[in-house]
């Protein structure tokens, strides 16, 4: 059972990177904040995983915190847009 | 057991590579904003790393601090670089310039790895005694014990640190908005923004609020709560549901001050009636723990919302 659970948690893990390594290539601003939401699904996915795994059940603490502060750095992210004369790229066109 | 443990070390390996890939990412990209969300996504990542190392307190504070609280401060500042600085000069390219940092850094690294090779083994560590103490505490989480109890003197300079750290931001404010708010919502409010800010922090307060409970006895603690909590405020400051209160405002100090008075308070207590400064006696040791946590918990969210949110810009109202 722990040796299933552990390999799901790679697999998740994996896809993970494979889509982290695509929207941080991206050159739009708002994708790339794509990567902080995926983080926080997949690690706190892959985090529930290995706490059932290793029978570890304060890491699903740690998942819900990811989770959390994942959606917070959305919030974070409209610090600085739809400023007049900024020179930083707008979220919806090209940097 | 070994189909078990060859997995583990799998995912250990993928999880290494990702952060180092996410860690050089980092440094190598151009864009000040997309380093800065790299950087957010390392912290959630490294979480991990640590949750993997059973260091499941470090793990907590590592996704709070690294994941949260540091990238808004870092987006705040390069906001506030593009709103008042002009563009720096492009720099003329120089084919050699990445020689001289590649070389030093590889040299750090090598001198590390030397370091982590030559550790003694069995480590030297305080962990058993840590544990067997345990009960004098009432507590259950190690940790905590180490943070309150144990080495209770470090946890109260640290804290205080933190208010210092406080005030050294408010004296950068100009003189008219000295006792004034921060301005921190942005000229647009998204909507979306608006529902994230009411439905967000009900959660997150009952996680802080989870987080300081069970870290007597698992992981979790006050930093981790405050930091939470402190997100939570900055959420509801940025969609302008509420204004940042003006740093003149008396609750305001009070709270800020509350957690660390009270932990000195209890401190030279111990003077009085138990072995000397900061050793609690050992039938209410756990209620006098979990009360200076609560009060520090309250005085670790406003000190942290208040040092994101930076120096008050708004001159107070008369």
């Amino acid at each position: 059972m722990a040796e299933s659970l552990t390999l799901i948690a790679l697999f998740v893990l994996l896809v993970g990177a494979a889509g982290l390594a695509i929207v941080l290539r991206s050159e739009i601003a708002i994708e790339k904040l794509m990567a902080v939401q995926l983080l926080g699904t997949g690690g706190g996915a892959t985090l529930l995983l290995l706490g059932a795994a290793t029978a570890q059940p304060a890491l699903a603490d740690v998942a819900l915190l990811l989770v959390l502060l994942s959606a917070f750095s959305c919030a974070a992210f409209t610090l600085g847009e739809g400023e007049p004369n900024d020179g930083i790229a707008k979220p919806d066109e090209p940097s | 057991m070994s189909l078990f443990w060859s997995i583990s070390l799998l995912f250990d390996i993928a999880l290494v590579a990702g952060l180092i890939a996410l860690a050089l990412h980092v440094v190598v990209t151009r864009d000040g904003r997309g380093a800065i969300l790299a950087f957010i996504a390392f912290g959630l990542l490294l979480g991990i790393g640590w949750a993997r190392l059973a260091s499941v307190d470090v793990a907590l504070t590592e996704a709070a601090i690294g994941g949260g609280l540091t990238g808004m401060l870092l987006l705040r500042a390069h906001a506030h670089l593009a709103r008042h600085a002009a563009p720096p000069p492009p720099v003329a390219p120089e084919p050699r310039r990445w020689l001289v940092p590649a070389i030093a850094c590889g040299l750090v690294t090598l001198a590390l790895t030397a370091v982590v090779l030559a550790f003694p083994q069995p480590a030297p560590s305080l962990a058993h005694q840590a544990v067997a103490s345990l009960e004098t505490t009432g507590l259950g989480n190690p940790v905590t014990a180490v943070l309150l109890a144990y080495r209770a003197i470090d946890t109260l300079l640290e804290k205080i640190v933190l208010i210092l750290a406080l005030v050294g931001v408010w004296s950068l404010s100009r003189d008219a908005a000295w006792g004034g708010a921060s301005q921190l919502q942005p000229a647009v409010v998204p909507e979306p923004l608006v529902f994230l800010a009411r439905v967000l922090p009900p959660f997150g307060v009952l996680i802080a609020v989870y987080e300081v409970w069970v870290g007597a006895d698992l992981p979790g603690g006050t930093f981790q709560a405050g930091t939470i909590l402190a997100a939570m405020a900055l959420l509801v400051m940025l969609a302008g549901l509420r204004p940042a209160p003006p740093t003149q405002a008396r609750a305001l100090r009070v709270m800020l001050a509350g957690g660390p008075a009270l932990f000195v308070l209890v401190g030279f207590l111990g003077v009085a009636v138990a072995q000397g400064f900061l050793s609690y006696p050992e039938a209410i040791a756990k209620p006098l723990i979990v009360g200076i946590e609560a009060a520090l918990t309250l005085s670790i969210a406003g000190t942290l919302a208040l040092l994101v949110a930076g120096p008050p810009d708004r001159a107070p109202e008369p």
